[in-house]
């Protein structure tokens, strides 16, 4: 039988590694279900950047910054910007105004379910990215400081 | 038709989970250590979220019919049966392992010093048949020789 | 009823203000200050408010309340003593606020049906109406605040961008060690050797080396 050594602060490693693939779940389900009850994007990437922050505190943010790297992080910060300003300019190609989502499908109802998908899309990536790179940067600062 | 009956019997659960929280608010507020107190504020996260949730459960099922309801009730308890108590064993365990001294019944405290509270902590649990019983578990003793 | 528990709550609010103003002890400022951000968050849920709500207690409770103690650990744990009171400070305060609270007595009544917020023909009306036609979703905050009200959110967008950048930019992502060499530790584990076993700790025979396999 496999025997596990025994870690410090195994309660917590175990349930934090229950709850985060929940976590992460729900946060998509509140990016996508805001169409139909409270939700959309801020509050998804709030909710999706504290799992990662509660994977953060568990592990150690090596580990984290393992799994999501700074790179990654600086990507989704400014990708979240452009996705939603792209999906501006897309809309001023196909013929309309700047956010017109009107024009984006066959059919103006669609075209606007269209558009809100990718706006409230960036505005997700971007809230989570930004408040994963300041949990990284407040808490690299402390390590560096307590390693001095 | 079902309305009274239900409402009848969700007002006791209510009332018993009323008792619950005022009880654990009491508890807080009265209760002389650290650890008593920590104690009662877990009876409020757990007995006072399961009565509610079993009065919303039935509420729910029976007179709105509704099964989206239904099942993110249950979710919500089934997450916070998970969540609270680790939240209370966080607290208990980083407070031993800062120092903290429990007191006993009679007021006094239980260890000597903090650094024994703190080692106490970080000591792994003694097995039955190992003579030496005391707070200095983890960090002298090396079983190499010990066969069992 | 919703008058009462809306009262009750936001005297819970007034309460948890004074006491982070008056406390000295700055962890337990920072642990108020997410208490009354999930108090406002209720009092917005009695308000029908349930999109601000859940963004509320998200940020104000969940996100900043990390962000506040990660910022605690720089500094110590109590407010430096005042010096002296300044009674010019308090009178030009009085003096300020009391012009806000004359100024709210011209504003409509609280939950009245007559304000302008909800009787303009062109805004509250048109976006309640005419939002299931024009842009689709039954969530009427989501369709104002993607579609009726786009540019707004991308400011928003750009606002929460700044931010992210002034931050990363003033404090800097360190990167003592490469990422490649991450331990596999999480802190606080007994410090293992190769095998994963940790020291000083052996629930197995000494002589058991294989089953020790690495966790």
């Amino acid at each position: 039988m496999k025997i596990y050594p025994r870690q410090r602060h195994r309660v917590l490693q175990v349930i934090a590694k229950l709850l985060v693939p929940f976590v992460l779940m729900f946060a998509l389900y509140v990016q996508f279900h805001g169409d139909f009850g409270p939700g959309g994007g801020f509050q998804a990437g709030v909710i999706f950047a504290a799992a990662i922050i509660l994977h953060g505190l568990i592990f150690g943010l090596q580990r984290t910054r393992r799994v999501v790297t700074p790179g990654a992080v600086r990507v989704l910060v400014s990708g979240g910007v452009l996705i939603y300003a792209g999906t501006g300019v897309l809309c001023m190609l196909m013929g309309g105004n700047l956010l017109d989502y009107d024009v984006l499908a066959h059919d103006p109802l669609h075209g606007q379910h269209w558009g809100i998908f990718f706006v409230e899309l960036g505005v997700g990536v971007t809230v989570t990215g930004v408040m994963i790179s300041l949990f990284y940067c407040f808490a690299s600062r402390r390590t560096d400081d307590a390693r001095r | 038709m079902v309305e009274p009956i239900i409402n009848l019997i969700c007002l006791p659960l209510l009332a018993v989970a009323c008792l619950f929280i005022v009880g654990g608010a009491v508890g807080l507020l009265r209760l002389p250590d650290f650890y008593t107190r920590l104690h009662a504020t877990s009876v409020t996260d757990t007995g006072g979220a399961i009565f509610v949730s079993i009065a919303l459960f039935m509420q729910a099922v029976f007179v709105y019919g509704d099964v989206m309801i239904t099942i993110k009730v249950v979710l919500i308890l089934f997450f916070t049966l998970f969540t609270a108590p680790t939240a209370s064993h966080a607290l208990a365990k980083t407070a031993l392992l800062s120092g903290h001294v429990p007191l006993g019944a009679d007021g006094k405290p239980l260890l000597a010093t903090r650094g024994e509270a703190a080692r106490l902590a970080r000591s792994r649990p003694v097995s039955d048949d190992d003579p030496q019983l005391g707070v200095d578990g983890a960090m002298q003793d090396s079983d190499g020789g010990e066969q069992r | 009823m919703d008058h009462f528990i809306i009262i009750c709550l936001l005297s819970f609010l007034v309460a948890i203000a004074i006491g982070i103003v008056v406390l000295r002890d700055l962890l337990a400022g920072v642990l108020l200050s997410g208490l009354y951000s999930f108090v406002a968050a209720a009092a917005f849920v009695v308000m029908d408010a349930v999109d601000v709500a859940f963004t509320e207690a998200a940020v104000g409770a969940g996100i900043s309340t990390i962000l506040f103690l990660g910022a605690l650990t720089f500094t110590r744990h109590d407010q430096k003593r005042r010096g002296h009171d300044s009674l010019p400070a308090l009178v030009f305060v009085v003096v300020t606020g009391g012009l806000l609270i004359y100024g709210t007595l011209d504003m409509p009544y609280y939950g009245s049906a007559t304000s302008p917020a909800q009787t303009h023909p062109e805004l509250a009306v048109r976006f309640i109406e005419q939002s299931a036609g024009e842009v689709g979703p039954p969530n009427i905050v989501t369709s104002v605040l993607a579609s009726y009200r786009g540019y707004d959110t991308l400011g928003e967008v750009v606002v929460v961008f700044a931010a992210g950048i002034a931050v990363l930019s003033l404090l800097g992502l360190r990167r003592r060690t490469p990422v490649a060499e991450a331990p596999d530790d999480a802190p606080g584990d007994v410090p293992g050797d190769a095998n994963g076993n940790a020291n000083g700790d052996s629930p197995e025979r000494p002589t058991d080396n294989g089953s020790g396999t690495r966790t």
